[in-house]
């Protein structure tokens, strides 16, 4: 039997769904996905997982790695992936996309490099969304700030929209800045020398 | 003034855990160190020891805060890919200490009238842990760190088995103080500001602190690979003495308020750190960012490191020259030509 009992360390629901029904297709078995935990030693000890997959910003990295040292007893002592490997390119490509796995000492490395690949792909896949997403987001709110500070320069100067908003690029071009951060810092002016008139 | 050093890469990235002695690197960044030697610094706060190691291995930082048994684990290839590194510089000496949980310390305090009095804590401390139905459950977070050798060295110093008398897990830093106070560990043995923020939150009390443990010893270094510091030695260089200059201010007890309005900006610590800044501890932690020998590596003390990580098991089948291996990693002599 191949089934491989895999432990997955993530806290984000989207993408631990997507990777338990991906290993599950290869005919692996997601023991358990948690969030960070403050109880992770003893899940680990019960679980029994052959490999541990864990979100690389994960503070229990260094957990997982105390407990090979620490504790001598470990029936099944859990290796850093990189310690068996020796595979450059899959080390560098998984940090890359944010992933790192501890595995059961002994287990074939061929094994564990297919699971590694999927887990890689799905986080790469899963940063490139949120980049889109965060990109989509930030672009909202710069439109929103750039007629905010459009519609108060409008007020403040008398002028119309065209004028305002050239005003605001002079200003840009002149400071060498962005234009929502110069939107943004002129209706922190304005906010407060109204402020001061009230 | 000397003067300025063509730097071969002038954009670069530090890692830092956020712990009190981060604060050469912040104050390099904010006091304008970095830029005052053309260096252009992102620092990126990392979550864990491991991912340290790791960005700094495959280059995807130019450096990092690395604790002092770090750059020596990774030369050995100890838990994780060979990656031969170096320190030219000791960012921080001490600040390390053991907490115990209020209850656990409330106890011991019925037979402790001085707890500077070494040998009667251990004494007591033993007396309790043996005569206990259930082992105290005492928490380190990272494996090759000075804590953790350091609460093996004080158990084992005063007859108590680390194996068997009480038992030893792994918690996050961020978890420490919870985990103490919801009884789920009985105490643990971590950098500041985890044993002084306990203290004011009156969860814990302190057994003893790492410098009374061992006297003065190297705490934090600044650490990148023997490959990085050979592509750009100028660059390393002006790092160094950025880092340096940012060691002494400080160190200087009159930017204290200042610093730890630096250190509680959000990408650092956070709003904890200002608690800090008018605390004193019941036992002195001897905390130190500069002084005569403090930001000098000194192969001495990672031949002591190295006889740590035997001592604890680590170097089980390494039959390696301690002394060759610290002269290469602990380097004194980048530090001696560098800084004048």
């Amino acid at each position: 039997m191949n089934r491989l009992n895999v432990l997955l360390i993530d806290d984000e629901p989207e993408r631990v769904q997507a990777l338990k029904e991906a290993l599950h297709s290869l005919g692996h078995y997601v023991v358990c996905q948690l969030p960070n935990t403050t109880h992770l030693n003893k899940r680990v000890e019960d679980t029994h997982p052959d490999i541990v997959i864990i979100d690389m910003d994960s503070p229990n990295r260094d957990t997982l790695e105390s407990m090979s040292t620490m504790s001598k007893n470990n029936p099944r002592p859990i290796i850093f992936f990189a310690e068996q490997q020796n595979d450059r390119k899959t080390m560098c490509d998984a940090i890359n996309a944010g992933v790192s796995a501890y595995i059961a000492d002994g287990l074939q490395p061929e094994r564990v490099k297919a699971i590694m690949d999927t887990a890689i792909a799905h986080f790469d896949a899963h940063s490139s969304l949120r980049a889109e997403l965060e990109k989509a987001k930030t672009q909202l709110a710069d439109r929103k700030v750039i007629e905010k500070a459009k519609g108060m320069l409008m007020k403040h100067q008398g002028c119309d929209e065209k004028q305002a908003f050239e005003t605001l690029r002079k200003l840009a071009m002149d400071r060498g800045q962005k234009l929502p951060d110069v939107a943004q810092s002129v209706i922190d002016v304005l906010e407060l020398t109204n402020g001061l008139r009230k | 003034m000397s003067e300025l050093l063509t730097v071969e890469k002038n954009k670069l990235k530090l890692g830092f855990v956020a712990l009190l002695d981060c604060a050469p690197l912040v104050v390099a960044r904010e006091k304008g160190f970095f830029e005052k030697y053309n260096l252009n610094v992102v620092l990126c706060k990392e979550a864990s020891w491991a991912s340290i190691r790791d960005k700094v291995s495959f280059g995807l930082y130019d450096g990092a805060h690395m604790l002092a048994p770090m750059p020596l684990a990774a030369t050995l290839g100890l838990n994780g890919n060979k990656t031969a590194m170096l320190t030219a510089l000791s960012l921080s000496q001490n600040g390390t200490a053991i907490t115990l949980s209020k209850e656990f310390h409330t106890l011991l305090s019925k037979t402790i009238d001085n707890w500077e009095d070494d040998k009667l804590v251990g004494e007591q401390f033993k007396k309790q842990v043996k005569s206990s139905s259930v082992k105290p459950v005492m928490a380190t977070v990272y494996p090759y760190s000075n804590h953790y050798y350091q609460l093996r060295y004080w158990l084992e110093q005063h007859g108590i088995d680390a194996e068997h008398d009480v038992q030893l897990i792994a918690v996050p830093p961020t978890q420490m103080i919870p985990s103490l106070s919801n009884g789920a560990i009985d105490g643990y043995c971590v950098g500041e500001p985890w044993n002084s923020l306990a203290l004011i939150q009156k969860i814990g009390g302190l057994l003893t602190t790492g410098h009374k443990i061992w006297g003065a010893h190297t705490e934090k270094v600044l650490g990148v690979t023997q490959e990085w510091a050979a592509a750009y030695p100028n660059t390393h260089q002006a790092l160094v003495k950025a880092l340096y200059e940012a060691c002494q201010w400080v160190e200087d007890i009159n930017n204290k308020e200042e610093l730890y309005q630096l250190l509680a900006l959000p990408p650092y610590l956070d709003q904890a750190a200002t608690k800090l800044s008018d605390y004193t501890p019941p036992l002195a932690m001897e905390q130190h960012f500069a002084g005569a020998t403090v930001n000098i590596p000194d192969p001495k003390q990672g031949i002591f490191i190295l006889e740590q990580m035997k001592q604890c098991g680590q170097l089980s089948n390494q039959e390696a020259d301690f002394s060759e291996i610290s002269h290469s990693v602990y380097r004194h002599d980048l530090f001696q030509h560098w800084i004048s």
